[in-house]
């Protein structure tokens, strides 16, 4: 059971690792985002699959599903925050169509 | 097991060192919270593998505090970026 937990805990913590990989090389602040809201939701899910293998016991369990659970509905709620306020104020250089043209233009100045 | 975790610390360090390479060259203030909020999840990845380690859930706790204010942190960032610009 250990060496699963251990295997768990190496694939999340490589998720994260990739995050990293992805905010460092990506060339726009909308990939960066892409890398950097979506792989540590996954590696801390892994984490917590880990963590909840090696611990074994009823409280961790709770705490660790309610962990999982919070990552997963914060991230994406905070990601939305952040690309509609770069959006909107930072503007970077898209690189492909801009398919908010139009669309979103009463807040922006 | 241990070299099993002593390989997830590794990563999880190569993460933040890339994390924080961001942090200082980000051109703009939105590409510091994107590593900041990775550096954050570093950080409890981290946490919850010295939890798995050390068999023990007391640092649980602590992760699921600094989940909701990494959380909030990085709304609240979103909102000044949205106000005064970035």
């Amino acid at each position: 059971m250990d060496i699963i937990a251990g295997i768990f805990l190496i694939i999340g913590a490589g998720f994260v690792m990739l995050a990293g990989v992805g905010v460092v090389r990506f060339h726009d602040t909308f990939s960066r985002m892409h890398a950097a809201a979506k792989a540590p939701a996954l590696g801390l899910l892994c984490i917590g699959a880990g963590t909840m293998l090696s611990v074994r016991t009823v409280p961790a369990t709770v705490v660790v599903v309610l962990i999982v659970v919070l990552q997963l509905i914060a991230g994406p709620v905070s990601a939305h925050l952040l690309g509609r306020s770069v959006y909107r104020r930072a503007r970077p250089d898209l690189q492909g169509p801009d398919e908010l043209l139009g669309v979103d233009d009463e807040a922006r100045d | 097991m241990i070299a099993l975790i002593a390989v997830a610390y590794v990563l999880l360090a190569v993460a933040a060192v890339l994390f924080m390479a961001r942090m200082l060259i980000g051109p703009n203030l939105a590409d510091r919270v994107i590593a900041i909020d990775g550096l954050l999840a570093t950080i409890l990845a981290g946490v919850m593998v010295n939890a798995a380690s050390t068999d023990s859930a007391i640092s649980l706790d602590t992760v699921l505090v600094v989940a909701l204010l990494g959380f909030v942190g990085t709304g609240v960032l979103a909102r000044y970026i949205e106000q005064r610009g970035g």
